[in-house]
């Protein structure tokens, strides 16, 4: 399978969250029916965040202008790293890549125990207490394995998500950016074509990566270090042995006489053993 | 024969206590460790390991605390043990031990007090690092009371209990080999602890020869059979 990948232009974007419900649809994902959960922030961004049921969101960042209310918007969801930090961190191997990129978790393998949610650095996948289970975007490997695009993919009504072949889609990518300069945005850039070995969603942020909230050179951080620990745990264990081994070896036939203590004299003698 | 009862049934049972616990901790930590090692138990395997853990870690806490509370006289002799100045042998103790350890045990060692030095160099370090692994553990346990597991506690927590699992880890092989009598010159120690406490006259007489003298002196301890 070719490695491919989802292309999300923020440009294009208006925000209709229909690739939200495309993928509660899909993925069989209930909302919360508590009005509790969302409380009024004067944001017309909905919900407030990811959650084991919520595997995409489009985050709105707004801006108080003169003209009024400025929008960047950016599709939050995973961005199956190429050197994904959450496959790395994951204990027992319940997270993977597939063959075109995607990252997914092996929901039967899944422990719950947490380490993904740290490790990931654009905190992207979320803990189901009472399944005990961590859950994310697995960019619907079963609608792509089968030559299908994502459900977020097929329902945007303005082309601001496709999918495809990722060289293919870093091409559009570079092209929507010479585009979008030409038209007065210069401070348009490409995410993810080199971030974490490259990212399996590619993103055009047409105001800079900050303005859409984008971590610019993210970092794997701390589980690279504690990966680390691994071989240098198995180096240290294996050099302890070695050293004890030795000295077993060396001290193996060694005896050192039967030792006794006259109060009266204050000595203590030794019996050599024949 | 004269043997000296150097350790009480109390100190027996709170080791036997913590050996337990330690090892099924080592082993349980080790299945989350090794990533190959938990895919080749199962899930399920895993789960129980990781319940067995937590279990684990509160009789790993909890007994010495609660031992503290019901023998204070332990905890203060515990105490003494790590922070008393080293005299002439007791330095000349630490610059002999490596090569006695390596190169055959030919070296005349110094004679020790209760303690020696390097046991209590080695058990202050051991003790430093169960304290923080228990901490760092309470933070990898409920991290919704410390930030959430995105926080950087969390990942500290994370990165700091694994690397003080290989630091206790590598001090418990060396343990081990030593306490359990494998090093031929430490032959005989396993019975301390784990059977009845008690040492022979000539044993306590090559590893704490001023103890050994002392309680020899003394006799409240002696036991002649």
């Amino acid at each position: 399978m070719a490695e491919t990948a989802i292309m999300y232009d923020s440009s294009k974007c208006t925000a209709c969250k229909g690739c939200q419900v495309a993928c509660k649809q899909w993925n069989q994902l209930p909302s919360p029916l508590s009005s509790e959960l969302f409380e009024y922030t004067e944001s017309f961004q909905a919900p407030r965040d990811l959650g084991s049921n919520t595997w995409l969101i489009i985050n709105f960042s707004e801006e108080d202008k003169e003209i009024g209310i400025d929008w960047n918007f950016m599709r939050n969801s995973c961005f199956h790293c190429t050197d994904a930090a959450c496959e790395m961190a994951c204990p027992v191997g319940a997270i993977s890549h597939k063959d075109n990129g995607a990252v997914v978790i092996d929901q039967d393998k899944c422990i719950g125990c947490r380490y993904c949610v740290a490790s990931c650095p654009f905190d992207v996948p979320r803990w189901d207490e009472a399944k005990n289970k961590t859950f994310k975007c697995w960019q619907c490997f079963d609608r792509t394995s089968a030559g299908r695009a994502p459900a977020c993919v097929s329902t945007c009504p303005t082309d601001a998500l496709q999918f495809g072949d990722r060289a293919e889609m870093l091409g559009l990518a570079r092209e929507r950016v010479s585009e979008l300069k030409a038209a007065g945005f210069d401070k348009a850039e490409i995410y993810g074509e080199d971030e974490l070995g490259g990212l399996h969603t590619i993103v055009v942020a047409h105001r800079g990566l900050e303005a859409h909230g984008l971590i610019r050179d993210p970092k794997i951080g701390l589980t690279d270090f504690w990966q680390f620990l691994k071989p240098l745990g198995a180096i240290g264990a294996g050099a302890t042995v070695l050293g004890l081994g030795f000295s077993y070896f060396m001290a193996r036939d060694y005896d050192r006489g039967e030792y006794s203590y006259d109060e009266a004299t204050d000595t203590v003698s030794v019996k050599e053993v024949e | 024969m004269r043997y000296i009862q150097r350790h009480s049934a109390f100190a027996r049972g709170l080791h036997w206590i913590h050996t337990i616990a330690c090892l099924s901790l080592f082993a349980t930590g080790l299945i989350l460790f090794i990533p190959s090692v938990a895919a080749a138990v199962g899930t399920a395997t895993v789960q129980g390991a990781r319940m067995v853990h937590r279990v684990m870690a509160v009789i790993f806490i909890v007994a010495p605390i609660v031992s503290m509370i019901i023998s204070p006289k332990g905890f203060v002799h515990l105490w003494n043990s790590l922070f008393f100045k080293w005299d002439a042998d007791d330095k000349e103790f630490m610059k002999k031990f490596f090569p006695y350890l390596l190169f055959g045990a030919k070296q005349h060692m110094p004679p020790q007090k209760i303690n020696k030095s390097g046991q209590g160099a080695v058990d202050g370090v051991l003790i430093f690092a169960s304290v923080f692994i228990s901490l760092t553990g309470v933070v990898l346990w409920w991290p919704e009371f410390f930030g959430g597991p995105t926080s950087g506690l969390f990942q500290w927590s994370l990165v700091l209990h694994s690397g003080l699992m290989i630091l206790i880890g590598v001090i418990m092989l060396a343990h081990i080999y030593l306490g359990a009598g494998i090093f031929q010159p430490y032959k005989g120690s396993g019975k301390l602890m784990f059977g009845n406490g008690r040492v022979t006259e000539s044993d306590a007489l090559y590893h704490w020869g001023h103890w050994a003298k002392d309680e020899l002196k003394k006799g409240d301890n002696v036991i002649v059979e």
